[in-house]
């Protein structure tokens, strides 16, 4: 009752000076709307590669030689370390070692140029199993077909091309059949991806996919391999395959200390976990440095609202002598600042989501990523809380000053 | 309406001394008091004599240093502010000598402004403010803001706004001060018919012919009273 009397008072004497209002608020307008432009984005990019992850499973875990890296310098042990080889396949691929294993596919990283006559291109080659990019990527050759089994027995001499691989090489002639040569090595060309662009890792329009094992017995004359991708029955057993694998491999190599490991395994969810956590600190960091926007904006609201105060001393005299109390001033204040602050607030988020989904439109035209187009609820109770909070943080001192006023000097004020 | 010998105001001892910088000045000194139910006095004084400091005390808005001070039949020196408030808020009404309308809101709107702090439903505001209205002849004004009034229709006003909570004592300080002698004399009358209909009235003025309208002066020098009698002329001079 009051309270709506009071309410009504602070958006009167709001409007009654709304250029001031206006201008008294951009602060809080560009402070919120940064903050929840960053949310939203951040939210954005994360939803899309956990997405992208999603595709890539949850049930497979990935054996690399080396050591965990947890910081550059370590990478190099990791992409020189020769410690996984064929014997370790084998083990792996006994089912009494890792019985809730589906899959165990072996991978290695062909460095280099790949040339088809004259033309010549440096796409991501690699040496894995057609059936696991099929399953992981659940993609279909767009012509020719993939290699099989027998192929990988075999170390046939044949590649999987992506389609910027493709146009490069042979621009619009047909690659099925044709020879390309990736060092010193001709292998034909007998398959060719969808373009998909971007998938999780790699691109798949830049990839060159050959069997495994011709890739590295034939093409790198190597024993070992860079990485082994293993998959599990269920997401549930995930953790015992990690298990499994581990102790495999220590019994393959008799290591007793998990210190010593010249292994390492990762699951999806952990790098859905690092990922997830390196968008947030992004995030936690970008909104720290707008929130000086907003603290800003905030003492440009306490500075109006101590100036509202002031002019308005005899009016608050007024006010006390025909029965308002000290509370009654400071919620009208109180009100007013975050009416203000609250308003700010409103604009900057309507602001910030428009240009959200702006942005949302132009990267899905621009880059041909599948960036959700959603409507951040979070983000929006994000913008009106921190405004809010701001109204009554900055608000209180001025709306105390206002309540405090003796009534016979707030009256005889000039 | 009670009895004409019920005591509304009773003081004593009443003093106030402000602290500037170094020196102390004593506003008013060792005032007692009493005031019946429904009697209209007059304070007067030279300038500085601390009539002003007097009516804020007995009108809550200020507080006495020293003293007590029994309104209605309750020692008020211990109450807390929230409780004065109330007091204001409920059982007086004040008239001052600059009107203080706020600016940018309608005559209704200045009227009703005490009811926003009461406990009466909101939708008996308005009946009331042009009740209030109607008592001051003001009621062809309603949504008029107060730089568009007379100096007279704004005292007018300020009265309705003093009257709204049908106030037990109404305190009015120089009323008349802002006002030609013309004006000021027809809000005498409005005042004079207010007590008439059973307000008591506390006035401060330094004018004789405003005073005459009550039925007791009260004359201040230096901050204590220097007489209290009752007004034997009262204003016959004045009745047309
Ligand atoms: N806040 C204050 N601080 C210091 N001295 C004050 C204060 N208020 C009033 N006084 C002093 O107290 C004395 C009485 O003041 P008061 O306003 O009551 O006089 P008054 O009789 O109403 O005079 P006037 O007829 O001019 O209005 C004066 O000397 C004045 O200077
Ligand atoms: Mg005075």
């Amino acid at each position: 009752m009051r309270f709506l009397a009071t309410t009504k008072i602070a958006f009167a004497s709001l409007r009654s000076n709304l250029l001031r209002s206006f201008l008294t608020i951009l602060g809080i307008i560009i402070g919120v709307l940064s903050i929840v432009l960053i949310v939203a984005l951040g939210q954005g990019a994360q939803d899309l590669i956990l997405s992208e992850f999603e595709g890539v499973g949850a049930t497979a875990v990935i054996l690399r030689p080396g050591k965990q890296p947890t910081g550059p310098a370590d990478f190099s042990d990791t992409l020189f370390s020769e410690s996984i080889k064929d014997r370790d396949i084998e083990a792996l691929r006994k089912k009494e070692n890792v019985p809730n294993a589906v899959s165990i596919d072996p991978s290695v990283i062909v460095p280099g140029a790949v040339s088809y006559g004259d033309e010549l291109y440096r796409p991501t080659t690699f040496g894995w199993t057609a059936t696991a990019i099929e399953e992981l990527l659940d993609i279909q050759p767009e012509s020719g077909e993939f290699f099989t089994a027998d192929d990988i027995r075999e170390r046939a001499k044949v590649a999987v091309i992506g389609s910027k691989v493709k146009e490069e090489l042979f621009g619009d002639d047909d690659p099925i059949g044709q020879s390309i040569t990736i060092r010193n090595h001709n292998v034909k060309v007998i398959g060719t991806f969808p373009s998909k662009g971007q998938l999780a890792f790699f691109n798949i329009d830049e990839v060159v996919l050959l069997p495994y094992t011709t890739a590295q017995r034939d093409i790198l004359a190597i024993d070992y391999y860079q990485e082994i991708f293993i998959r599990a029955d269920s997401e549930e057993n995930i953790n015992f395959v990690v298990q499994d694998v581990e102790a495999t491999m220590r019994e393959q190599h008799n290591i007793t200390d998990p210190e010593k490991d010249d292994f390492f395994v990762n699951t999806q969810k952990d790098a859905v976990e690092s990922i997830s956590t390196v968008t947030d600190v992004l995030t936690i960091f970008l909104v720290a440095i707008a929130s000086i926007a907003l603290v800003v904006g905030g003492i440009g609201i306490m500075n109006i609202m101590l100036v509202s105060v002031t002019e308005r001393t005899k009016e608050i005299g007024l006010r006390k002598a025909v029965g308002a109390t000290n509370r009654d001033i400071l919620t009208q204040f109180l009100i007013e600042a975050v009416m203000l602050t609250v308003g700010g607030g409103l604009i900057g988020t309507t602001g910030a989501i428009a240009l959200a989904a702006l942005a949302a439109l132009v990267i899905r035209q621009q880059f041909a990523l599948d960036w959700p187009l959603s409507v951040p609820f979070g983000a929006i109770a994000l913008g009106i809380g921190v405004a809010s909070a701001v109204g009554l943080a900055f608000g209180l001192y001025p709306a105390r000053q206002a309540s405090r006023k003796h009534p016979i000097e707030a009256l005889r004020y000039e | 309406m009670e009895s004409n010998t019920h005591r509304i105001i009773q003081a004593e001892n009443l003093n106030k001394t402000y602290q500037t910088a170094d020196t102390e000045t004593i506003a008013i000194a060792d005032i007692s008091l009493s005031i019946n139910d429904g009697e209209f006095i007059s304070i007067m004084g030279k300038s500085g004599s601390g009539k002003s400091t007097l009516l804020h005390i007995l009108g809550f808005l200020d507080r006495p240093s020293t003293g007590t001070y029994i309104f209605g039949g309750v020692d008020t020196t211990s109450l807390t502010e929230e409780e004065l408030a109330f007091i204001r808020n409920d059982k007086i009404g004040f008239i001052f000598q600059a009107f203080h309308l706020l600016p940018k809101q309608t005559v209704l709107e200045n009227v009703m402004l005490p009811l926003v702090y009461s406990r009466i439903p909101s939708r008996e505001h308005r009946a009331r403010a042009e009740e209030a209205l109607e008592r001051v002849e003001m009621t062809h004004r309603l949504y008029h803001m107060p730089p568009q009034l007379s100096g007279g229709e704004k005292q007018r006003v300020a009265i309705a706004r003093a009257l709204i909570n049908r106030p037990d004592v109404i305190f009015a300080d120089e009323p008349t001060g802002n006002l030609d002698t013309r004006t000021g004399e027809k809000v005498m009358h409005t005042i004079s018919e207010l007590n008439k209909q059973g307000h008591t009235v506390i006035l401060v003025t330094h004018e004789s012919t405003t005073a005459s309208f009550a039925n007791r002066i009260v004359i201040v020098q230096d901050g204590r009273i220097l007489s209290d009698q009752p007004n034997e002329r009262r204003h016959v001079h004045y009745q047309k």
